[in-house]
Order: structure tokens, then sequence, then C-alpha cells
């Protein structure tokens, strides 16, 4: 018999029902200060640290090894890595997203490493492409933060972004789909891509 | 997925000037980035506590290295003489069902555990329950785990001690029932003699 506890994800993240508009998250920690936390071991920020990167980190992993098991052992690698090494974050040296990237790509080619060649033979992204391996390398970087950067947006804001790029939809369906007018949407797109902006301020240079 | 938003479909024409020319820069990123990998539900779930916990093992295998030793040669001799005898995999490598994260009530706020269930053996469901910030119990009291089912208690999978707050207790568990879609876990207060489950100490942690 097969356990079939876990709940099916789905694609778009739940996104609250209500229709108040929920307060910006100016409270929220920064990245360099949450790793300052978890350097003295604090759990409760690896864990709000882990739920703004975990989808980044998988989305390299994924790129890298091209292989979701893989993939998934190496996120939890990545992290236990973050939660040994942080304590040697040092924040005049750069910016947090930087140093986790960092540590995140290195527990990821660790595993390419241990599993071979024949893994590092699956990966689609460099076998299908022309680009290389700086391109890829900048992409992957751009992924990251983009990925990383999404999960600053309001719910609302990141489901119209989701769907308006990922989905296939037009705004018109995005609107129908969603039940909104389509004045409502393209104000939450708006919205939302301004909020990357903001987030993704270095990547605009 | 065919169909790329264009920038001039996603604005109104309201927005000019340099900030259209940011905003699009963002919506060329964005393309270049492609969608964000749908997570499994085991990352989903939260981090691994096991993860949070290299450091402290470290600690306890300086204080007690030749007792750590010791009890490894006896779990792999134990491991060796089980996957003989069963002819199935010593480690239980790659046969993880499912992690599940509980967090501290009222009872105990400062608790937190994983628990990871393991594919069934004949019926069983091992399960391997890591915790800390639990409080240790007076004689003949301990903590007991339930499986629940439809906000019920299905059964026990069994019970353990703590011998010091701070320290994470890894225990191993079982679950001898059919287990099914919505079964959830909880960790309870107990005492000898007692035949209701008693507080609830810690319970699943909800999205």
């Amino acid at each position: 018999m097969e356990l079939a506890i876990e709940v099916p994800q789905p694609r778009l993240r739940a996104v609250p029902s209500d229709s108040a508009p929920t307060q910006p998250d100016v409270a929220d920690p920064s990245d360099a200060e949450l790793l300052a936390r978890v350097g003295k071991r604090d759990r409760e920020a690896f864990e709000v640290l882990y739920g703004r990167y975990v989808r980044p980190v998988f989305s390299l992993a994924l790129r890298r090894l091209g292989d979701r098991g893989h993939a998934e052992d190496a996120v939890q690698e990545a992290f236990a890595a973050i939660w040994r090494s942080a304590s040697t974050y040092r924040p005049e040296r750069g910016a947090a997203g930087g140093w986790l990237y960092t540590v995140a790509r290195n527990a990821i080619v660790d595993r390419l490493r241990r599993n071979g060649p024949s893994v590092d033979a699956e990966l689609p992204e460099l076998a299908a492409s022309d680009a290389g391996p700086a391109q890829l390398a900048e992409d992957s970087y751009v992924s990251w933060r983009v990925h990383r950067a999404l999960e600053d947006l309001q719910p609302r804001e990141r489901e119209v972004i989701e769907l308006a790029y990922w989905s296939g939809m037009s705004q018109s369906e995005v609107a129908e789909y969603l039940n909104l007018p389509l004045g409502t949407v393209k104000t939450r797109t708006r919205a939302g891509l301004a909020r990357l902006a903001t987030v993704l301020e270095g990547e605009l240079e | 997925m065919n169909r790329r938003p264009t920038f001039d479909e996603l604005l109104d024409d309201e927005t000019t000037g340099a900030e259209r020319a940011q905003l699009q820069h963002v919506h060329e990123l964005l393309l270049r980035a492609g969608p964000p990998p749908e997570l499994p539900p085991e990352l989903e779930a939260g981090p691994n506590l096991q993860l949070t916990m290299v450091r402290r093992r470290q600690r306890a295998k300086k204080r007690g290295m030749l007792l750590l030793a010791a009890a490894l040669v006896a779990v792999l001799v134990f491991i060796g003489g089980y996957a003989a005898g069963n002819g199935q995999k010593g480690s239980r490598g790659g046969n993880l069902v499912t992690t599940l994260n509980l967090k501290g009530t009222t009872n105990a706020p400062n608790a937190q555990a994983s628990l990871e269930v393991w594919h069934p053996r004949d019926g069983n469901w091992p399960m391997t329950l890591t915790v800390v910030g639990l409080s240790p119990l007076q004689p003949r009291r301990y903590y007991e785990v339930y499986v629940v089912r439809g906000g019920k208690i299905l059964g026990s999978c069994g019970v353990f001690r703590v011998k010091q707050t701070r320290n994470p207790v890894v225990v191993t568990l079982n679950a001898p029932y059919p287990l099914q879609k919505g079964d959830t876990w909880v960790v309870t207060r107990q005492g000898v003699g007692e035949v209701d489950p008693g507080p609830t100490v810690l319970k699943p942690v909800t999205a």
C-alpha cells in the first residue's frame, strides 16, 4: 500500500481570500540579520531564511543536477551547510544573498561531484544550450535573484505575476480566472513589477 | 507553455519614462529567469530539524566519543544482521515517505520536532522522531506519540522520555496501522496507568 499523506501541491501558492490590503513587510528582518541570528543558532530565524530561499536553492539545484530527487537532497545539504557556516558570514564583505548563493552552489557542486559523471550527463540545461559556462552561470544567478525576489511579493501580486508570465494566460484570461476586473489585475501586476524592481535594484544597473 | 507576455499588454499607458523602463527591465528578468519550480512536499513543509543539530551532535561526540563509537558498532551490527536476516535494505536511505514538522503547544511552547515516516515493512510504518525543547518529566511520566485521523486519536506509536530540555532526543517509533492520506501525529504528556491521551505538547505545523 502506498501512503498518500502528502497533500498535492497546487501550482500556485495560496492567496488570502479576504479583500483587505495586506500590510507591507517593513518589520521583516533582512537576510543579513537572519544570517546573523542563524549564526547564533536561532532556529526560528533559520526557518524564516529557509522559507525565503528554499525555492531559489531548489531551482538552482534542479538546473545543475537535472533530477528532482538529487536536487531535493542537495537542498537539504545546502541548508545544512548554511546552518553550519552562518557564523562565518561578514556583511561588510558582501550581500547576504550572494553569500547564500555561494554556499548553496558549493553544496550542489559537491553533490554533483559525488554523483559522478552519470548525473552530469543528465543536465538538460547544459546539454541543450548553446550558451557558454559564463552565460549559464549568469543565468543561474539571475534566476536565483528573481526567484528570491518573488518571495518578497504580496501573495496577490505574486499570483498575478506568476499567472501572467508562466501560465500562458493573457491578462484578460487572468482576470477571468481570478474573477477580478481587468483593471485590478493590471494594478496588481504593476505593483508586483515595481516591488520586484526595488528588490532587484542591483540587477538593474 | 508557449505564450510569453509582452510588456505592453501588462501595463497601462499611464506608466511612462524611467519608471516604465525600469519595469520593462524587471519584465525581461522574469522572462529570463523562468518559472520557480514547484517544491516537493518534503521541502514545502519546512526545514528538517535534523539539519540544525549538526553542531550539537559534534559537541556530544567530543564528550562521549567512546560511547558513540560503541553505539555505532552496535547499530551497524544490528543493521547488518537485520539486513542479512530479512533480505531488505540495511539503510533507510531513499525510503522516506514523508516528513512532518511539529511545534510546541502552550503546554511546551519551546518544543519543536521533526517526524520522519519510512516505507512500511510487514504492515509496520517505522518512524524517527527528533525533538528538542521538551522538559524532563517526573518518574512514571512520559511522552507519547499518537497518530491522528479525522481529528481523532487512532492509536499510539510509542513513548519516550527526555533527559535534558536542551539536548535533542531521537527516538524510533512505529505505526502498526494502515496509514491513510490526511493522517497526522501529535505528542502528549502521559502518566503510567492513564488510558486517555493527556495534554498535547506537540502538534503539526500547518501552513
